[in-house]
């Protein structure tokens, strides 16, 4: 079966599943679709380039709040809205990542910490634009091209972000720049001995995924049609880290199971344990690290090994 | 005048807090080089600790700030045990304590919000509510004196900071490099604890109070540089002035105030990455 086709039954199959969803259903098969996207992007910038930021959750929400402001507060038209988000996540990234990444060490995840909770504050006392601590809600996604997209057909356009997310780090990562990232990841010096830009390649690995993580956010900001400080917080960013993780890092794969793994576990959980689902994440993360640092991905290869 | 001076006291005495928070992250940065976010949380234990001893049990004060004290070493030498130890001898690269305990700190605050319920749990003052703030800055000067005589006039202090500087060296020298991170790890949640103590009277102990404090603390930390004992106190008291002279004067929106020592963060971050006071 030739790649093409193979994406095609993946896109098909993917939001197929969508029509014979109930709403309720749909609605939770959507923010699994969106997780698994945003896992996807961060796995890039930390399983294979090796960076901790806690900033992609900000961009997701960068993303969303943009678009909102874009189309309702200033009424801009839908294409020319989404360009100016995406710019200025693009705008965001490089300002955090160019003077972090000169330094060594773990500077970048400090500025981007720095970054996520600015983000709140702003968000939360930007008045009238943002909405304050309420956020914004009572928009609807706008026509295009004369149609107005929804039900299923939604969650039809987030497979699609899934699927094109996963094909653009794909081709990366099997790319000289993947190559790159990786040589960043396990030894800087002996990459800049190969010729890689280190500082460069950083600076375009977290630019990019946090465009990445902006778009993802744009198409979250019409899935619950309300945009609030809270969804944005550092606890998410937290349970990313924690996905990519537990399902493996630098592992498209991991990336994946670590997403929809954490992502449904409250939902099997809560009846049990009610709402501490929190507490096992936080000992499944220690325990990864401590018995299996390659994450789920690793445990299944080691067992495909040694049967 | 007495309008500043109380504003002076008051500032001074959150300075004292960030500055045990950032001499938290020190201890334990110098000698493994190892962030560890989890020194909120650990301030946070301290904090349910001293309700739970003196609020709940009504321990005389000395007695229940010595033992929380004696419970937060043995926390961060636990801490160190299960999440750091077995990584660094299996050779694992630095990132891997650093996560581990990231998931310490989740583990930390679960538990936490598990055993009590969620609202804000009072712990009493020490000599009565007007005189907390000095209680404060003298406890913190005691210790930051104790730490900084350990380091410039015991052997011990000296091993830790040979650790720092070489640590292969500092292996060959004969020193024992688990004891000397153990022992980090140990103080490094004693200071935690302490500042989480000594600040839960005007905050309440409450669960989410972790990540807050350990943002400031490392902004402090990085005000006032990762080299000197000193640079942690002075970077916490610079933080705790900034914040509170623009609350107070500045002529912008309350909740913006907020952002003040995120801002002072990334520029520090930008423009002297080494801190204020260079190490030696």
């Amino acid at each position: 079966m030739s790649p093409l086709l193979r994406w095609l039954g993946a896109a098909l199959l993917l939001a197929g599943a969508a029509f014979f969803l109930s709403d309720y259903h749909n609605d939770v098969y959507r923010k699994l679709l969106l997780w698994v996207t945003l896992a996807l992007s961060y796995n890039f910038l930390f399983g294979i380039c090796g960076q901790i930021a806690f900033s992609h959750f900000a961009f997701y929400g960068i993303g969303a709040y943009s678009v909102v402001i874009f189309l309702f507060q200033f009424h801009l038209p839908f294409p020319l809205a989404i360009l100016l988000g995406i710019a200025l996540c693009i705008l965001f990234a490089l300002a955090v990542a160019i003077p972090s990444t000169r330094l060594e060490g773990f500077y970048l995840a400090l500025a981007t910490l720095a970054l996520a909770q600015l983000f709140i504050v702003v968000l939360n006392e930007g008045g009238a634009v943002t909405g304050g601590p309420g956020g914004l809600a009572n928009y609807k996604l706008p026509e295009f091209l004369g149609t107005r997209v929804r039900g299923p057909w939604y969650t039809a356009v987030i497979v699609l972000l899934l699927l094109g997310t996963l094909a653009v780090l794909w081709r990366l990562d099997r790319s000289w720049f993947g190559r790159a990232c990786r040589a960043v990841r396990d030894n800087p010096e002996v990459a800049a001995a190969m010729g890689v830009d280190v500082a460069r390649t950083k600076v375009i690995a977290f630019t990019l995924t946090s465009a990445l993580a902006g778009i993802a956010g744009m198409v979250y900001a019409f899935v619950d049609n309300t945009v609030n400080p809270p969804i944005f917080g550092l606890d998410n960013a937290f349970l990313l880290l924690f996905m990519v993780i537990v399902g493996g890092a630098g592992r498209h794969a991991g990336a994946i199971i670590g997403a929809a793994l954490l992502f449904l576990l409250p939902f099997v959980l809560s009846p049990l344990i009610g709402h501490h689902h929190v507490l096992v994440f936080g000992v499944l993360v220690v325990a990864a690290i401590l018995l299996q640092p390659r994450g789920l991905v690793g445990l299944y290869d080691a067992l495909r090994r040694h049967p | 005048m007495q309008d500043f001076l109380e504003l002076a006291v008051s500032a001074a005495a959150s300075g004292c807090v960030y500055g045990l928070i950032a001499l938290a992250y020190l201890l334990m940065i110098r000698p493994t080089g190892i962030i560890n976010f989890a020194v909120g949380e650990w301030a946070m234990v301290g904090a349910f600790g001293g309700y739970l001893l003196l609020s709940e049990f009504e321990w005389p004060y000395p007695l229940g700030m010595a033992a929380v004290l004696v419970f937060m070493l043995m926390v961060g030498w636990l801490t160190e045990r299960i999440a750091v130890r077995p990584l660094v001898e299996r050779g694992a690269p630095l990132l891997a304590p650093i996560l581990a305990l990231l998931g310490m700190l989740v583990v930390f605050r679960e538990a936490i919000s598990v055993s009590f319920p969620p609202d804000p749990h009072p712990v009493p003052y020490a000599l009565g509510i007007q005189r907390q703030s000095f209680f404060i800055i003298a406890v913190t000067s005691v210790v930051f004196i104790g730490v900084w005589l350990f380091f410039e006039r015991t052997v011990a202090g000296k091993s830790f900071e040979a650790v720092a500087i070489h640590r292969r060296a500092a292996a060959l020298m004969g020193i024992n490099l688990s004891r000397v991170t153990a022992l980090s790890f140990a103080g490094g949640a004693g200071a935690a604890g302490l500042a989480g103590l000594l600040v839960s009277p005007n905050v309440s102990a409450h669960y989410l109070m972790g990540v807050p404090l350990a943002i400031q603390g490392f902004t402090a930390l990085v005000i006032g540089g990762v080299g000197r004992v000193e640079g942690a106190l002075l970077g916490g008291l610079l933080l705790a002035f900034a914040e509170q002279l623009t609350v107070r004067y500045a002529p912008i929106p309350a909740g913006y105030a907020q952002g003040v020592p995120l801002l002072l963060l990334m520029l520090f971050l930008l423009l002297r990455p080494t801190g204020l006071l260079r190490a030696k």
